[in-house]
């Protein structure tokens, strides 16, 4: 196939991702030394993470292209009320490392764990639910990781007028490599750059898009004069009242279970570092949030048709982009969105990856007493990160139809499944198997059920019924079976 | 800290994090929803639109910045063998 798009378009990419292979060789040549053991290097980062790297991989984890993409979108059909709702995300950073920064990076050195799960299974003494907890994680960690890849190669094809594969090949194999090759270390300091990008872009466009709209003051008369609904939180009914509530839930609050995102609590070095992360964190991801939807809103001074003759709201930014940006400027553009995806892929792939290593493969070996070697398990890890990651980029070639629902149903299945089993687990005594299990397990099964039928309760989004349910679950589980033994309290709950 | 003032520390600091959330919330459920009747602009914005969006935000971090100067404390993570 001959590729006709701007070759211009094509370098800030090649070299971005140059530059984040070379971090990932960077960082596994200097832990040549393996100070900590491989596991702990390769999964948690040695925990050595300072406040600003922890602070910027937590935002670019949580930060997908959806948010550069389909997010702002919908902010320029809709208006204000979607930068209303959006800025419930400036809670995802302070809450997940203000309530388990702390509790799981005590824990974890109490116990020498590296993953969340090692810490479950520990607090619940049960393999099964360990089991249940890695399959999940690698499940909708999976739907998640290819969502991104397919969300990153289409922004591609649409501005740069290369194909979709080109795209995928450009930026996905760098992804896997530079994650497999570097592990945690390598994706924090990655994620930090991805970040990095990611607001240059969205200032370069929110630029841009005032310089070709005619400025600000005529932006917002356009939008007073022909679009008056976008000026109101409920947007005539665009925006019910039940969305907002969902939102609060979905990507506000229940976010601080999502195990990427919990895991970053082992990774850290000292508290003085994490309290400095969560200001951090908290100012980038409001400034991401409001400034790319901001932007959005601001294209209606340039993208004034409706949104059929732009291909609908998955295009808008994408055309703004072609629309605003000086043709020199274009690669560029591009790179923010693109790292927002790789930088959420690169996080993921680990943590399925460990997953598999640790939480499944290590633990089946040392319960039959057998060891494995450091260099055996580098080159098990490695080769599950490879593996994990060329699967996923081979389905991303040929992408299932239904994937963005794939991506939103991913997002609340692990919340379903993690939010009351690390909450009240880990800081409620009475906690005990029976409740994580029927928890976990039930309100999952439930949710993916409620998902795929298509029921809603009050029209409300599923994850609603999958955090009540899982709720009710607990509480049954935990007041019908058994307290956990003394000895596991002791550890868990000195007094 | 000993093991157990350590975990009593961080318990203290999670109640407050939720105590944090709710007074997010409850911020801006009245600078967006509430404020929404208010015709007043700010730099050509309705006043709900900006309260509710950079308003939430520079909330947000204020509060973060209270709970890591006032609540949070300073602990070695390590075990402490002497307990």
């Amino acid at each position: 196939m001959i590729e006709t798009g701007r070759p211009e378009a094509l370098l800030p990419l090649a070299l971005f991702m140059a530059v984040m292979l070379g971090v990932s060789f960077f960082v596994r040549w200097q832990a040549r030394t393996g100070e900590g053991g491989f596991l702990r290097q390769y999964f948690v980062g040695n925990r050595d993470l300072g406040g600003f790297v922890l602070a910027m991989t937590t935002v670019a984890t949580y930060s997908s292209v959806s948010s550069f993409v389909g997010g702002p979108g919908m902010a320029w059909s809709v208006g204000f009320g979607w930068i209303y709702m959006a800025v419930v995300q400036v809670t995802a950073v302070f809450l997940v490392l203000g309530i388990f920064g702390k509790r799981v990076a005590l824990l974890a050195r109490k116990f020498g764990a590296v993953t969340v799960v090692d810490i479950l299974r520990r607090r619940f003494r049960s393999d099964a639910l360990a089991a249940t907890a890695a399959f999940i994680i690698v499940l909708f960690f999976c739907a998640t990781m290819t969502a991104q890849f397919v969300g990153g190669a289409k922004l591609f094809a649409a501005v740069t007028g290369y194909s979709y594969e080109l795209g995928l090949v450009l930026f996905g194999l760098a992804v896997v490599v530079y994650t497999t090759i570097g592990g945690f270390r390598a994706v924090a300091i990655t994620d930090a750059l991805c970040a990095i990008m990611m607001m240059i872009g969205i200032v370069l466009l929110f630029f841009y898009v005032l310089e070709m709209g005619g400025g600000y003051g005529a932006i917002m008369d356009h939008i007073a004069t022909n679009q008056p609904k976008m000026l109101e939180p409920f947007s005539g009914g665009a925006m019910p009242a039940g969305l907002y509530l969902t939102q609060w839930i979905l990507v506000g609050i229940c976010t601080i279970a999502l195990p990427q995102s919990v895991v970053r609590g082992i990774s850290y070095r000292d508290t003085k570092g994490l309290h400095r992360a969560m200001i951090i964190g908290t100012v980038v991801v409001g400034f991401m949030n409001i400034g790319v939807n901001f932007t959005g809103i601001l294209a209606h001074g340039v993208l004034t048709g409706p949104a059929e003759s732009y291909g609908g709201i998955d295009n808008i930014i994408p055309s703004t982009i072609a629309t605003v940006m000086p043709p020199t400027l274009i690669g560029l553009a591009i790179v923010g969105p693109i790292a927002a995806s790789i930088s959420t892929i690169s996080s993921l792939l680990l943590v399925g990856s460990s997953a598999i290593v640790k939480d499944v493969y290590l633990h089946y070996r040392e319960k039959r007493e057998k060891t494995t070697s450091d260099a055996a398990l580098r080159r098990l890890s490695m080769a599950v990160t490879a593996i994990l990651g060329a699967a996923v980029f081979l389905i991303a070639l040929t992408p299932p139809s239904l994937i963005w629902l794939i991506n939103m149903f991913a997002f609340g299945g692990l919340e379903t499944a993690f939010f009351w089993t690390l909450l009240l687990g880990l800081f409620w005594r009475r906690a005990n198997r029976l409740g994580a299990f029927l928890s976990m397990g039930g309100g999952t099964v439930v949710y993916c059920l409620a998902q795929g039928l298509g029921f809603k309760i009050m029209g409300l989004h599923q994850i609603t019924i999958g955090i009540s349910l899982s709720l009710i679950l607990f509480l049954i589980g935990s007041y019908l079976g058994k307290p956990e033994p003394k000895e596991v309290l002791r550890e868990f709950f000195p007094e | 800290m000993t093991e157990k003032e350590k975990y009593r520390q961080v318990c203290r600091e999670a109640a407050a994090t939720g105590i944090a959330l709710l007074l997010l919330i409850a911020f801006w459920l009245l600078a967006g929803f509430g404020l929404s009747g208010s015709m007043a602009t700010v730099f050509r914005l309705p006043i709900w639109a900006a309260a509710s969006t950079v308003g939430v935000w520079i909330f947000a971090i204020v509060l973060v910045w209270g709970l890591t100067k006032w609540v949070f404390k300073d602990m070695d993570l390590e075990e402490d063998r002497h307990d």
